[in-house]
């Protein structure tokens, strides 16, 4: 009566290295496991929890977009890494730094491999969003079954340097309320102005480990697709904003000829995208990324007989012509 | 720091945990059945509400292991159009929740091995645990912050999630939450925090109670001769309860404070001798 399956998502849990993770396959309609289908060859997609947040992400907006990539020829997983969502095990006490510092890497390249290998395909494309993008982007350095990444409001710094010298109330305060939120985001950027030094040099609060990771996954042409949320209105003083160091911009100065780094604000949505605006917009864009860097064999077919391109393979993912920086606000 | 590359050992308990889609009229709840041998109890477990789901989740989850670990079996679920389980949530009633509960808490209680069922509603999840055990469907009811109608919840839904997005929208553009309660009175759909509200569902919320008899002074273990449980939840019990979430703070919260005399109600309530567990 109870099944593990239905339409096209099936419950599956990834354990072949010993950690057991839970998740949602969505796999592309008309391929079947009896073998009466042949499986997908195309790229698969791989979401990745933001923080704590389940596999479904916030909304549900993970199984709209893992649903429609899977429609549209890419077969998707959403797990949740150890300790959150369905998956066993401990959670740090410090989530935030403990992903910033890499904690979830190892584990989520192992299961992009994992993933890829149990279904047969040539690669991934992880998603992340927020701290997601961090193991994203940390995982992506770590398996060279990570094709390529899809990030929706990266961040770059370290831990929160504020927290130690206020009171626990007043920091709770801070997290919890709107006006707090406003000062929040107020001290970041004033601190960032004063930090910032030059052209070249981060502020005193970036991560750097991070950063290095991101220019060396641009410079290495692994296509990377960044969507960023329009800033809030209640920050929108001028000097505030030109006080505020721009990392992607800086990332993608180093790029190099091989970056196929593409960045694009979306206007009139919130950080989680989940609403119709941002759901309709990541749909819409990272399809067309997938299928510009990933084309299916359908795809690839219209566009040889066009006389266009080839169908992706192993070999050609690595060799492939290079692609400027795209910023598409 | 937590390590996760290598081999881990996990309790038996969590080796039993069952995902899988439970069929219902018209679409599949996703389940997660902690399966237990000879149980002595069976708990159904009725989350919070769509917004609170990922915030409440791992606290949630942790009182299902809980239980599980100690010979009660549990059954938590997604509401339909929520979560993972399938449905449009656009398109919900309270009444299809209520029937989802009542087809789950049925299939609980013919499983094998006879042992007592409770129902466990959380928030909104209260109110369609109280409809459910009103209906007879349970041997006893255990609530945690369980408001006094649907729209409760709803409001202070909205009120919380307004705030963060006013901060980016021009000052012309934002409205105050009353706003939005009267697009939702006129009958429109608004759109909270990625879920649609329909108008309908916020009409419908207006005169979905807890049932009379749970209310005060009503003594609700008196009506029913079954027990009761109602415990309203404060701050110290977020995420688990509207206030959110310190996101990447407090997911490793301990809730053995909570827990344990709920734990111990249950086994006292339905007559489980603590030394079988």
């Amino acid at each position: 009566m109870i099944s593990d399956k239905v339409e096209t998502r099936q419950l599956i849990t990834l354990g072949a290295d010993g950690v057991l993770v839970r998740g949602t396959y969505h796999e592309v309609p008309g391929e079947a496991q009896d073998g009466s289908h042949p499986r997908s060859k195309n790229i698969g997609v791989v979401f990745l929890n933001p923080l704590s947040t389940p596999r479904t992400l916030i909304g549900d907006s993970g199984v709209d977009w893992a649903s429609s990539f899977a429609a549209q020829g890419y077969p998707s997983v959403r797990f949740d890494l150890p300790g959150l969502g369905d998956s066993y095990g401990e959670v740090a006490k410090d989530l935030v730094t403990f992903i910033n510092e890499a904690g979830f890497a190892a584990i989520a390249a192992s299961k992009v491999r994992e993933f890829t290998q149990t279904f047969g395909l040539p690669g991934a494309v992880i998603y992340g969003h927020c701290a997601g993008a961090v193991t994203a982007v940390y995982a992506a350095a770590k398996c060279k079954e990570c094709k390529g990444l899809i990030i929706t409001d990266p961040y770059f710094n370290a831990a929160n340097m504020l927290t130690p010298k206020l009171s626990p109330g007043m920091v709770d305060w801070a997290r919890r309320s709107k006006v707090g939120e406003v000062l929040r985001a107020v001290y970041v950027r004033i601190r960032e102005a004063r930090k910032k030094q030059g052209n070249g040099t981060l502020p005193g609060n970036a991560n750097v480990s991070l950063v290095t990771h991101w220019k060396k996954l641009v410079s290495s042409g692994l296509p990377i697709l960044v969507f960023k949320s329009g800033e809030p209105a209640a920050l929108g003083s001028g000097k505030l904003r030109a006080g505020s160091f721009d990392y992607l911009e800086h990332i993608a100065s180093f790029g190099g000829h091989r970056s196929q780094l593409s960045i694009k604000t979306i206007e009139g949505t919130n950080h989680s995208f989940a609403d119709r605006v941002g759901r309709a917009a990541i749909r819409e864009h990272a399809e067309a990324w997938l299928n510009k860097h990933f084309p299916t064999a359908q795809t690839a077919a219209v566009l040889a007989n066009l006389g266009f391109s080839t169908p992706m393979t192993d070999a050609n993912i690595a060799t492939r012509a290079p692609a400027p920086v795209s910023r598409g606000e | 720091m937590v390590q996760f590359t290598q081999v881990q050992h996990y309790p038996e308990s969590v080796l039993a945990e069952r995902a899988g889609y439970f069929p219902v009229p018209g679409a599949h709840l996703y389940t997660v059945l902690h399966e237990v041998e000879a149980p002595l109890a069976r708990v159904l477990l009725i989350g919070s509400f769509a917004s609170e789901r990922h915030t409440s989740y791992r606290p949630w989850l942790q009182w299902a292991r809980y239980l599980a670990a100690r010979r009660i079996e549990v059954l938590r679920f997604d509401y339909r159009g929520v979560g993972e389980s399938t449905g449009v949530f656009q398109e919900m009633t309270f009444d299809c929740w209520v029937e989802d509960v009542e087809h789950l808490s049925r299939w609980l209680r013919k499983r094998e091995g006879d042992a007592p069922l409770l129902v466990h509603g959380l928030e909104m999840g209260g109110i369609l645990g109280a409809k459910a055990f009103h209906h007879g469907e349970a041997d006893g009811l255990l609530l945690w912050s369980a408001p006094v109608n649907a729209n409760k919840v709803l409001r202070s839904t909205l009120q919380r999630w307004i705030g963060p997005q006013q901060l980016r929208k021009p000052e012309e553009d934002r409205r105050p939450p009353s706003h939005y309660f009267r697009l939702l009175d006129a009958g429109q759909s608004v759109e909270v925090d990625g879920y649609e509200w329909s108008g309908e569902l916020w009409r419908q919320s207006l005169g979905f109670e807890l049932p009379a008899t749970m209310i005060p002074p009503n003594d609700p273990a008196i009506s029913y001769r079954r027990p009761v449980r109602m415990v309203q939840l404060g701050k110290s019990a977020a995420p688990l309860v509207l206030g959110g979430l310190l996101q990447g703070f407090e997911e490793s919260k301990d809730f053995s404070w909570l827990f344990a005399p709920n734990y111990e109600w249950i086994t006292t309530s339905l007559g489980i001798p603590l030394e079988a567990t």
